[in-house]
């Protein structure tokens, strides 16, 4: 009898929790309605910054692929002096509030000597893609480091070891023993950086308000129009990112 | 000039030291480095094969090779674990050093390794469904495909059914042979050494603490240590049979010692001593007695006793003949 309430109380409480992480997502599709959401898919402007939040958030997902993963790499192969502190220095940004870091990025990257020094290359960080760029990095980044750490960590080194006394070089082995094995937690942590960056509005907004990353843009409907035109915009893009999501999942899970 | 020389090797990775290791292996040889857990095997293999950082020198055929990449180094390594490649089936593992070296003839050994191995009907297979066994015979056969000189055995029969043990003690003796090989094979089992060696290193902490023939190793060993992990039993100073040196030490097999409770052995050496315990297993007694502060371990069988000296306290004469005396 004990052991039946108890089985009760636990199936209750998470009912509720998945009620509250699902009821709002699937009212979104619900109380919009189909016509107002066509008539949004059909919306050039709604469509452009769909296109261009998904755009930039992978851009800075490939960026920190390519100087994330050897970073990880290091700090899940070799003991050094310092490694917690880097460890510490790539959680930071989870912790701390997401207008904070858009200050403090506008403030480096901003009108300041590194800010020229870019300029001086052609790139603009104060109301262009590479700020947007910056913004969902900074903040998303994390997720994928963090999570190829870990996969790296599931490597185990005498897998490394036996490739390099069968001829591989270093390099060779990272592409084609190292990556392969941590595939899964990659994949995994470039999903949950790309999705991550999709959503970021307090960085951006401080950074770029123009040209409108989709949380902008529904910020931006929802203050000058109202909710029944910024609804059927997040319903969209909550939409194309679950498709998107999937899609990847579906081809990894099809990669051996 | 030996086939492989090691001089004053030495490698320290965290807490752990390779300590000033000396060895001469000669072409052919099949050399079993034999120690405890932890006590260095893995990390002098792997030192030889260049994936740890060391000093010292190891001369390969009258060349220093202590700076070649590990990938440069005539070398096949076996993990214990097997260390096969999760995201390869296990035709790809074995041809995995294709890709990076020039393989002479490698159909013909390809073909040749599957055969001898019984690999044939395992080739589209990934990995994780193989067992101990199969995963074994795919990472030998990866590493001879990549035509080595000297082939290094981490464990190689630690993680295999005892079942089979024994068949495969008898392959690994055989693939030595076909492959024209030098092997270095690292164990802390001293019957797998005393089958396969025809040299033996004893390794403790790091440090070699003997070199030699596999029978000569196996029954004189060098010191106490040696002896205690030979399996050496009634390890004695031998001041106790009346020498003077205090330093030498003896050992007697506890199957040859002679026990009564009633008169002295007819033996080369006896002693009176206190029966301390006497434990029945199964067809033998194991018997512990107390010889001035020294607990002699004596086993004997129950046909040929009546019954164990049961009281502890008791007094026995015990005794054993100077050929089944090894000294230390």
């Amino acid at each position: 009898m004990q052991k039946k309430s108890f089985t009760v109380l636990l199936i209750t409480l998470a009912f509720i929790i998945v009620f509250f992480l699902s009821v709002p997502i699937l009212k979104m599709f619900v109380g919009v309605g189909s016509d107002k959401l066509i008539e949004t898919i059909k919306d050039g402007e709604v469509l452009a910054s769909i296109w261009l939040t998904m755009k930039v958030s992978a851009w800075a997902m490939m960026f920190v692929l390519i100087t994330g993963l050897p970073l990880a790499y290091i700090i899940a192969r070799y003991n050094f002096p310092g490694r917690s502190l880097i460890e510490s220095i790539i959680d930071i940004p989870v912790m701390i509030p997401h207008t904070a870091a858009g200050i403090a990025l506008l403030t480096t990257f901003g009108d300041t000597f590194l800010g020229d020094f870019f300029k001086f290359f052609g790139i603009e960080f104060v109301g262009t893609e590479y700020g947007i760029m910056i913004a969902m990095m900074f903040l998303s980044a994390p997720f994928l480091i963090n999570s190829a750490k870990d996969g790296f960590r599931k490597v185990d080194v005498k897998l490394e070891k036996v490739a390099r006394t069968l001829g591989a070089s270093p390099i060779s082995v990272f592409f084609r023993i190292t990556i392969p094995n941590a595939k899964k937690d990659i994949i995994n942590g470039a999903l949950m950086m790309w999705s991550r960056g999709l959503g970021e509005f307090g960085a951006v907004v401080i950074l770029v308000y123009h040209p409108m990353t989709t949380p902008v843009l529904i910020f931006d409907r929802f203050n000058s129009y109202g909710l029944s035109f910024s609804a059927p915009v997040a319903a969209v893009i909550i939409g194309f990112s679950v498709l998107v999501f999937l899609a990847v999942r579906f081809a990894t899970s099809r990669l051996k | 000039m030996s086939y492989l020389q090691l001089e004053n090797l030495s490698s320290t990775i965290d807490d752990f030291v390779l300590d000033n290791v000396n060895l001469n292996i000669e072409e052919n040889e099949y050399f079993v480095l034999l120690g405890q857990s932890g006590s260095g095997k893995t990390r002098l293999l792997e030192t030889i094969a260049g994936l740890n950082s060391s000093s010292g020198k190891i001369v390969y055929k009258d060349k220093d090779i202590s700076e070649l990449h590990p990938e440069q180094r005539e070398i096949g390594f076996v993990y214990q674990e097997f260390a096969l490649f999760p995201n390869l089936n296990v035709e790809q593992n074995i041809k995995f050093s294709s890709k990076y070296k020039k393989i002479d003839n490698s159909k013909e050994l390809f073909d040749d390794l599957v055969d001898f191995l019984k690999l044939g009907e395992l080739l589209k297979r990934d990995i994780e469904n193989l067992s101990g066994g199969e995963k074994q015979r795919v990472a030998i056969a990866r590493a001879l495909f990549s035509r080595p000189k000297i082939l290094l055995l981490d464990e190689p029969l630690s993680a295999i059914d005892p079942t089979f043990r024994n068949s495969i003690m008898k392959s690994l003796k055989d693939i030595h042979k076909r492959y024209d090989l030098t092997t270095i094979h690292v164990t802390h089992n001293f019957r797998e050494a005393s089958y396969l060696a025809n040299k033996i290193a004893i390794i403790m902490n790091g440090k070699i603490q003997q070199v030699g023939r596999s029978e000569d190793v196996l029954n004189h060993p060098a010191n106490i240590d040696v002896a205690k992990f030979l399996g050496f039993k009634n390890i004695f100073p031998s001041s106790l049979l009346g020498f003077s040196s205090s330093s030498k030490f003896f050992s007697v097999d506890p199957n040859v010692i002679h026990v009564s409770n009633k008169e002295k052995p007819t033996c080369d050496y006896t002693f009176e001593a206190t029966l301390e315990d006497c434990m029945g297993v199964v067809d033998h007694y194991k018997i512990f007695v107390n010889v001035e502060n020294h607990q002699f371990f004596i086993k004997i069988l129950k046909r040929e006793y009546e019954g164990c000296y049961a009281n502890g306290g008791n007094k026995v004469f015990i005794g054993f003949d100077k050929k089944d005396i090894g000294f230390i």
